[in-house]
């Protein structure tokens, strides 16, 4: 290929031949694009909303105390629905069941979960809501621990997928009623979810409020929006007749392409061994906490870095201290997903997206979350393709550490999967 | 003596052109206001991509927008229709304070602009944006220029400077039809002088008590073979609380 300087008798020549070719050819890019017609606009209904999906995937895990590896199946039906049944009124229900193979300890075939089914009302254009039912109410803006998310325990029936993202669609809500106050630039609300059940039900069709609604509970939250960069809320929360635990959220803007958020919460409760061994009722009074930063470039990456925190998960020694029962290590790592607990005392969270990955409608999502503790790992990634009603998914993930550590422990190894989502 | 004449005569009558002609202000706002109704509405946006002339996507939104007290500015609140993955979503921006929430997962989470770029919904900045408010245009000049229906139109040129710091796009050419005011094409720019978009403003109809565009041309500045056409329907004037504007009201959100 000839090279030319600057200084050659030809570059100017060259340099104008160029230019007036990309001129030419974007008229040209310009010229077609004015002949293009819209597609033809499909009617819908405004008032009301309805989603439904069907999910199957299949897959294998790779198995630490097994020899074999594990074949995995699942079929699910996702449901969202919601409709104006009168002025300002309006009625809301979400549901998904559940089919997997090989089934959760205590399940005998497929798991529903009533996610919500509640009466919202909104008199006066929308200023004053009030919400009764089953609802689920979240809060906090941790990506993969959420201290402020004060109803998130024992929300989860079925784990489906490890993207924390994912595990909160699948979450079912408390009973509650719930009412809200907004006004420009704030809002404040309070919900009341009373005890209704005793203890949780593995029943594949069973209402579960004994994982909803097993206590008293009350949270009052104070949302303000500090400056057009800066937003907030303040949340106290009380159940039975435990102290009240303070928290506070926050996100804030940092620049054209960067976002922070932080958790904090302050409370008094039984650490998390005491509570899976029963074997102390003594208080703490400890933190939780989650700080992170989302950064997006031009090329439709994002990237976030997050530390997170829990003054009632095991430290280093309590961690080294179980280091020769699995079994309660197991018992203990369960517990704090039920919980949906960070179960090490501290650990940081790299989550990646990529929007157009090589192919227009390919999406890659990627997370690897580091206990700090015992410097174990899991990585996990995402491929999904698009279709206009179809979604074609391919996951991979990978537990990595010593067989005495957080994620070692785990029973599997690596587990890859393939999902088909179909959208009606 | 003659050519001197000649040339007093038509030194005052370039006088005159000169101070008939309307100043950049005045031309950008009433370009502005045809693209924008001047009042609290929702329209329905109709999205078709094409790559390389060839369709590959669509999807449909309805768009809330509430004209600020204070500023002139639209804030929007945007819910995704179709397709039927991205139903129920929404996108809020008031200024800086932008939002996603997807009803599927009660998520709210908090976007930069960079983020909100990488969304169809930004495209609709370029459609309901009061460039007014926020640049200082300059009159570059009168030019002939081809309009979205490829017809020529003798239009004004603008050259917009940000006048805040807080805008989308650093810098947008734009085209102003000299007989009508009507936006014909503009040209963004971000703060690197890459070319961002390209649009064209076409399909022009009575909607809301004026002529506006009811389709726009969103060529991709990087790769012109990527076009966006925005169609806009079902224009309907609505009274829209501040309160809708903000991220504890998106969990509340009820369309009708």
């Amino acid at each position: 290929m000839p090279q030319y300087s600057r200084r050659s008798p030809l570059y100017p020549c060259l340099a104008a031949a160029v230019s007036l070719v990309l001129s030419v050819s974007v008229a040209h890019a310009q010229e077609d694009a004015l002949s293009l017609e819209s597609a033809a606009a499909e009617k819908f209904e405004l008032s009301n909303s309805t989603k439904i999906f069907i999910e199957g995937a299949v897959g294998n895990a790779s198995q630490r105390y097994l020899p074999d590896s594990v074949d995995t199946r699942r079929a699910s039906v996702d449901l969202m629905y919601s409709e104006r049944i009168g002025a300002g009124l309006r009625a809301v229900f979400s549901d998904r069941l559940d089919a997997i193979h090989p089934a959760a300890v205590g399940a005998d075939g497929p798991v529903n979960s009533l996610r919500e089914a509640y009466l919202s009302w909104q008199p006066d254009g929308g200023d004053n809501v009030v919400d009764f039912g089953r609802i689920n109410l979240r809060n906090g803006p941790g990506y993969g621990y959420n201290p402020t998310d004060f109803f998130r325990d024992g929300s989860l029936r079925v784990i489906t997928s490890a993207d924390p993202f994912a595990l909160r669609q699948n979450r079912i809500g408390s009973v509650m009623v719930r009412a809200q106050r907004l006004w420009n630039g704030g809002s404040f609300s309070a919900a009341y979810s009373p005890k209704l059940a005793d203890r949780p039900s593995a029943e594949g069709w069973n209402l579960d409020l004994g994982s909803t609604n097993n206590r008293d509970r009350a949270l009052f939250t104070l949302g303000t929006q500090i400056s057009q960069n800066v937003n907030s809320q303040v949340l106290l929360y009380s159940q039975d007749a435990v102290s009240p635990t303070f928290g506070a959220n926050m996100t804030a803007l940092l620049s054209d392409a960067a976002v922070a958020h932080l958790e904090w919460t302050h409370g008094s409760e039984i650490d998390l061994l005491s509570r899976v061994l029963g074997t102390s009722t003594n208080r703490v009074t400890g933190d939780r906490f989650v700080g992170g930063v989302t950064y997006t470039t031009m090329g439709k990456t994002s990237i976030t870095a997050e530390y997170q925190y829990n003054g009632f998960g095991l430290d280093q020694s309590g961690w080294a201290a179980l280091g020769g029962l699995p079994t309660t290590q197991l018992a203990y790592l369960s517990e704090a997903l039920r919980l949906q607990e960070l179960a090490p005392r501290a650990a940081y969270l790299v989550y990646v997206t990529q929007k157009a990955l090589w192919l227009k409608d390919l999406d890659l999502t990627a997370y690897l979350r580091v206990n700090a503790v015992d410097n174990s790992k899991l990585a996990w990634v995402e491929l999904r393709h698009h279709w206009p009603k179809f979604d074609l998914t391919l996951q991979y993930q990978q537990n990595i550490g010593s067989a005495d550590s957080e994620f070692g422990v785990l029973p599997d190894r690596r587990v890859m999967q393939v999902l088909g989502a179909y959208y009606f | 003596m003659k050519s001197i004449l000649l040339f007093l005569i038509s030194a005052l009558l370039g006088c005159g052109a000169a101070r008939s002609a309307p100043s950049a202000d005045d031309i950008l706002a009433a370009s502005d206001a045809i693209r924008n109704p001047g009042r609290s509405f929702s329209v329905t946006v109709t999205l078709t991509e094409f790559q390389n002339g060839k369709q590959v996507d669509t999807s449909t939104l309805t768009s809330y927008s509430r004209l600020q007290q204070q500023g002139g500015q639209y804030s929007s609140l945007v819910r995704f229709v179709l397709p039927a993955r991205d139903a129920g979503k929404l996108m809020l921006k008031n200024g800086n304070d932008m939002w996603f929430y997807d009803p599927t997962n009660k998520a709210s989470v908090r976007l930069s602009p960079q983020q909100r770029l990488l969304g169809q919904a930004s495209n609709g900045d370029v459609a309901t944006v009061n460039l007014g408010k926020d640049y200082k245009p300059a009159l570059v000049g009168e030019e002939d220029v081809q309009d979205g229906e490829r017809r020529t139109r003798k239009a004004y040129k603008l050259a917009l400077t940000a006048a805040t710091p807080d805008v989308t796009y650093a810098s947008v050419e734009m085209w102003v039809d000299a007989e009508n005011s009507r936006p014909i094409k503009a040209r963004f720019f971000a703060e690197s002088s890459r070319l961002l978009k390209t649009v064209y403003y076409r399909k022009f109809q009575t909607q809301l008590g004026a002529e506006r565009p009811t389709e726009s041309v969103i060529i991709d500045g990087l790769n012109p073979q990527l076009v966006t056409l925005m169609r806009f329907s079902d224009y309907a004037a609505r009274t829209i609380p501040e309160t809708w504007m903000q991220r504890d009201y998106l969990p509340r959100f009820q369309p009708d």
